[in-house]
């Protein structure tokens, strides 16, 4: 799979023509003869399908060439950048989780009109909160409440990235919970008296969960979609903003390197989620044997 | 994609108890993406001045302050304001010239503009009819344009690249997944996995570097062209494997076969007997689709790589609020973009939410 991504995307980025050496033609004070050197200096001279052959033995290896912009080498780069991304994503993953399973705890719980209505509302306006939406209203918010510039570490980026997470994750957990409480077992449950509590958190719970789990597995690239704009607004050194610096100057390499990082990132976030589900519920196992 | 995305919800929910019913919230949404759609449409008529024309000696005025009480002979009059002069240029404050009363009226003469190209006219739902001031709803960007102009442009422009990119990507991915659920195994199974390649990275990702392949200045129609083609080969995985899965449960359907007996050929039952029964689930995706597609462009004019200036956008304007103390003295003048943003994904999400369908799918 990566090995398609890579190559669409390189002859994608090679197709439309012109590179990051492109803009140096208009400055007067570099000669064609520096920009033809430089070309061949980063290879950009030879035919895409011998760029691409070599760019995928070096990557296979690790090493993803030289950014053109930050002249560093692409892999360092990406890997310390992808450090500020990770905690951010997770802890967006975990403040999205907390708040939608307790809505919808309470929701099933209590099963109060008011309560019910207010969760629906909630999944309607948080699917309605784009990143670049809520990350500029809590900016505007905090800077005007303490009069900061806003260097409130990762907790503000991660709340201004929540909001289509808590849609995705209230909407599904309170359907899985309600599906769940339906079926045959919670009715036995209930008939030997637990409290709904228990009923809820040891016996439906279980049930509704793996959807999450999937759901949760599938957001990582929507997490990653969304800290562009967060770390651009917050200031954060990140993925998202290397994305940004990367497409900004036009720089190949570093596109390239941020691209095969992110798929992996994803896949390999998909491929944990599945060995979670499996964990959780082990009558997968015996479906995929029979 | 979520596991049950495509699946309509079942009827009334929210809606328990009758307190609410997702009728009128989805017609809610229509209205709002009605107004949108007409605001955009009429543009020149609800803007009062051109959204490119600067004035050098207004840069970043507060918005206009409209009144209708009278100090002079105290009584309500038909409402004015007061020209602002500016008095600090390096802190941009604005005081009133009390001598420089101008009157707001309906229906003025103003720049010229079209309507979709075909009329022409001058006259603007509102404006200055006597003095010499001009009314900024939302006050002034840096370079003395009417923010309130430009918002109601911007919504014009962002209208146009996410629908018709969705459109465009809607129909490539409903000809792919049809091709790919009615042909042979091989074909299958190449174009579901571009299909997957497609989807399995993070779509602004990929909208990004995309864009990285195109030069960074492009003038604005070819910018817009450029994102909408960007947004229809990003856009058509999605919607090819829901219509391939749409297809092969379709077919093996009574009216499939009876269509076959009576010697259809493949094309025509594709297109007249089962891709009527799949548009169902193919809106459900496209209105999806849409929301995404305009936060991807609203999300790149942003970063400065989509629309760009002179051309308003609701991104660009956004990147206003980065200037931190212009954001701490008028936050609500500075994000009314953002809310417009708010207000048409919220527009979608309830019309779709009125048709019974998901609300769970970002």
């Amino acid at each position: 799979m990566l090995v398609v991504v890579s190559a669409v995307a390189f002859r994608l980025l090679d197709a439309a023509g012109g590179d990051s050496l492109a803009g140096l033609s208009d400055n007067p004070n570099i000669s064609t003869e520096t920009i033809r050197r430089l070309r061949d200096i980063y290879g950009l001279d030879r035919p895409v399908s011998q760029r691409y052959l070599e760019w995928a033995a070096n990557a296979a290896k690790g090493d993803f060439g030289d950014s053109i912009s930050l002249r560093l080498p692409v892999t360092s780069l990406v890997l310390s950048r992808a450090k500020e991304t990770f905690k951010l994503a997770a802890l967006t993953l975990v403040i999205a989780l907390f708040v939608s399973s307790v809505l919808a705890f309470a929701s099933v719980r209590y099963r109060h009109w008011l309560l019910d209505s207010f969760v629906e509302i909630c999944v309607l306006v948080t699917a309605s909160l784009p990143v670049i939406v809520s990350s500029l209203m809590i900016l505007a918010i905090t800077v005007y409440l303490i009069n900061l510039p806003a260097a409130g570490g990762l907790f503000l980026p991660a709340i201004s990235l929540t909001p289509p997470f808590i849609a995705m994750f209230l909407a599904q957990s309170k359907r899985g919970l309600q599906t769940a409480l339906q079926q045959d077992y919670i009715v036995s449950a209930r008939a030997k008296g637990l409290d709904e509590t228990t009923i809820i958190l040891r016996h439906a719970l279980r049930n509704a969960l793996n959807p999450i789990i999937t759901l949760t597995g599938l957001s990582v690239g929507a997490l990653i979609g969304g800290s562009v704009i967060a770390e651009t607004v917050f200031g954060l050194q990140g993925i998202g903003s290397l994305t940004v610096t990367a497409v900004r100057n036009r720089d190949i390499p570093l596109v390239m390197g941020v691209v095969v990082f992110v798929s992996f990132a994803v896949w390999v976030a998909n491929f944990s989620a599945e060995l979670l589900q499996i964990v959780n519920d082990r009558r997968l196992v015996d479906a995929e044997r029979s | 994609m979520t596991p049950n995305a495509h699946k309509p919800m079942e009827t009334g929910r929210f809606i328990k108890n009758g307190r609410f019913y997702s009728r009128v919230w989805g017609r809610l949404g229509l209205a709002i993406l009605f107004t949108f759609a007409i605001l955009s449409i009429f543009a020149g008529f609800f803007a009062p001045y051109d959204p490119a024309e600067q004035d050098r000696t207004k840069p970043s005025a507060p918005p206009s302050q409209i009144r209708v009480f009278d100090n002079v002979n105290g009584q309500i009059s038909r409402p004015f304001l007061y020209e602002v002069r500016l008095t600090d240029p390096l802190f941009l404050r604005y005081e009133e010239n009390r001598n420089n009363r101008n009157s707001i009226g309906f229906f003025v003469p103003g720049f010229r503009y079209s309507i979709l190209g075909i009329f022409e006219s001058d006259l603007h739902l509102f404006g200055i009819v006597e003095g010499s001031g001009k009314v900024h709803l939302l006050g002034t960007d840096a370079l003395g344009r009417d923010r309130f102009s430009r918002l109601v442009y911007a919504v014009r422009y962002s209208l146009i690249a996410a629908p018709v990119g969705t459109l465009l990507a809607s129909i490539l991915g409903i000809l792919i997944g049809l091709l790919s659920g009615y042909s042979p195994r091989i074909v299958d199974l190449t174009l579901m996995g571009a299909a997957d390649a497609m989807l399995s990275l993070p779509a602004l990702i990929i909208i990004l570097a995309a864009r990285a392949a195109f030069p960074l200045d492009l003038p604005p129609e070819r910018a817009v062209a450029l994102l909408i083609t960007i947004f229809s080969t990003v856009g058509w995985a999605e919607m090819a494997r829901l219509c391939r899965g749409l297809v092969r449960s379709l077919r093996e359907r009574e009216f499939v076969t009876a269509a076959k007996a009576m010697g259809a050929h493949p094309a025509r039952i594709l297109l007249f007997h089962i891709l009527p029964n799949a548009m169902g689930s193919i809106i459900t995706q496209a209105t999806v689709m849409l929301p995404a597609f305009l936060i991807a462009e609203i999300s790149m004019s942003f970063l400065g790589v989509g629309i760009q200036e002179p051309m308003p956008s609701l991104g660009n304007m956004l990147a206003e609020a980065s200037d931190l103390t212009r954001l701490t003295a008028r936050p609500f003048t500075i994000l009314a973009p953002a809310i417009v943003i708010f207000l048409i994904v919220l527009g979608v999400r309830l019309t779709a939410y009125g048709r019974n369908m998901d609300t769970d799918v970002i």
